[in-house]
């Protein structure tokens, strides 16, 4: 019976130890470095998502490259949406702070981006809540930066930091 | 792993066995205990198991002890030192207070909480104010001498936040509301000084909103 007890106890010594050491790890791996996501909606068509409601593409979400809030024109970001902080939306930085952009559905005609804000657009313009929508949005919401495509499969890709000519800022901040 | 082996993190072992098990000597045919062979043994067995060992150990608990911070200081709460003239007398320059980050998860601040927000202007930088109001009340922006009131109705996901140091403090009525998303956690309960050591007090400002 003793030889019994102590097989229980060495087993759950060991495992305290592994789920202490790994549940943090993971944690903090998921929160800061990169995680994986499901893209739902049409707003940014057709960079992802092109089949609708059929098939959702998942994006590999890398955190560790915004941990100083660097982001370029033209990458596809997620954030937490300014209008509900239990959501996160999926969206391309069109502008950078200090870049006056054309605006397609805004209040203003032209908005010049303020000191530590971004201005953020879906790629299928008219189904998309943005920045059209909310305004320029700060960089303290950001969340991560969607690098890549992982499914489905015939779907893989690097998502590529290109902005649409269309979309280009009328005037950019000058470094 | 027996021996001495056993005090070991199973594990940090498995990542290096070579280096913890014990190695069978590098001998070849025809090495006859030469000089060379018994020095490289010897390195191998002494500095090259014991630092390397030693410092894969010590990556290992910093990673381990590292990520049980973040854990901590993310869900659970942490120390804080607020510095600036913002929000005396409730909170004087260089005060150490605790916060937690409970509330924030459970979308449980109230009206009057004092937060740690992201700053609005500057992702990386803190800022330490009230929440006067929270989505859809009606502040009162005009100052209590104008003439005309004027009001602002909070939008839908944001908070205002004031100083409580009305007269030196960068807050909503000089950016707007902030939205939620940016708000990190809770202030609470201060640490030091000593002789105000307790849960924070209401704000010495009254009530400037009215509840729609």
């Amino acid at each position: 019976m003793a030889q019994s007890q102590g097989w229980v106890r060495r087993y759950a010594k060991a495992f305290c130890k592994g789920f202490f050491v790994a549940v943090p790890v993971a944690v903090t791996f998921l929160d800061r470095v990169a995680c994986v996501a499901r893209v739902e909606g049409a707003s940014m068509q057709p960079s992802l998502n092109p089949g609708g409601s059929q098939s959702s593409d998942v994006v590999l979400l890398n955190h560790w490259k915004v941990r100083n809030f660097e982001v370029q024109r033209g990458d596809i970001v997620s954030l937490v949406s300014p209008k509900n902080p239990e959501q996160k939306i999926i969206k391309r930085v069109i502008a950078l702070e200090g870049d006056i952009v054309k605006t397609m559905g805004h209040k203003n005609r032209y908005v010049k981006v303020p000191r530590g804000h971004i201005w953020v657009e879906g790629d299928h313009h008219g189904h998309s809540f943005d920045s059209n929508s909310f305004g320029p949005v700060s960089l303290g919401l950001l969340h991560a930066h969607a690098t890549h495509i992982l499914w489905p499969p015939e779907r893989w890709q690097k998502l590529e930091s290109v902005l649409p000519p269309e979309r280009l800022p009328v005037q950019r901040e000058e470094e | 792993m027996q021996g001495a082996q056993r005090g070991t993190r199973s594990w940090v072992s498995r990542i290096t066995p070579w280096a913890e098990s014990g190695a069978k000597p590098l001998s070849h045919p025809g090495c006859h205990e030469s000089c060379f062979c018994q020095w490289w043994q010897s390195l191998h067995r002494t500095m090259l198991r014991g630092v390397l060992g030693k410092t894969f150990r010590l990556v290992g608990y910093t990673i381990q002890y590292g990520c049980i911070a973040h854990c901590a200081f993310e869900y659970v709460g942490g120390v804080v030192m607020c510095s600036g003239p913002s929000m005396e007398p409730t909170i004087q320059n260089s005060d150490i207070v605790f916060a937690e980050n409970l509330s924030r998860h459970f979308y449980g601040i109230q009206r009057g909480d004092i937060v740690i927000a992201k700053s609005p202007s500057d992702p990386k930088s803190n800022i330490c104010k009230r929440v006067i109001g929270l989505e859809g009340d009606k502040i009162l922006t005009s100052s209590p001498s104008d003439f005309f009131k004027s009001h602002n109705y909070v939008p839908t996901g944001h908070v205002w936040l004031e100083g409580d140091n009305l007269q030196n403090s960068t807050d909503s009525r000089y950016y707007g509301p902030i939205p939620y998303g940016l708000i990190r956690g809770r202030i609470f309960f201060k640490i030091w000084p000593l002789s105000d050591f307790g849960f924070l007090r209401d704000s010495p400002n009254g009530h400037r909103f009215s509840d729609d």
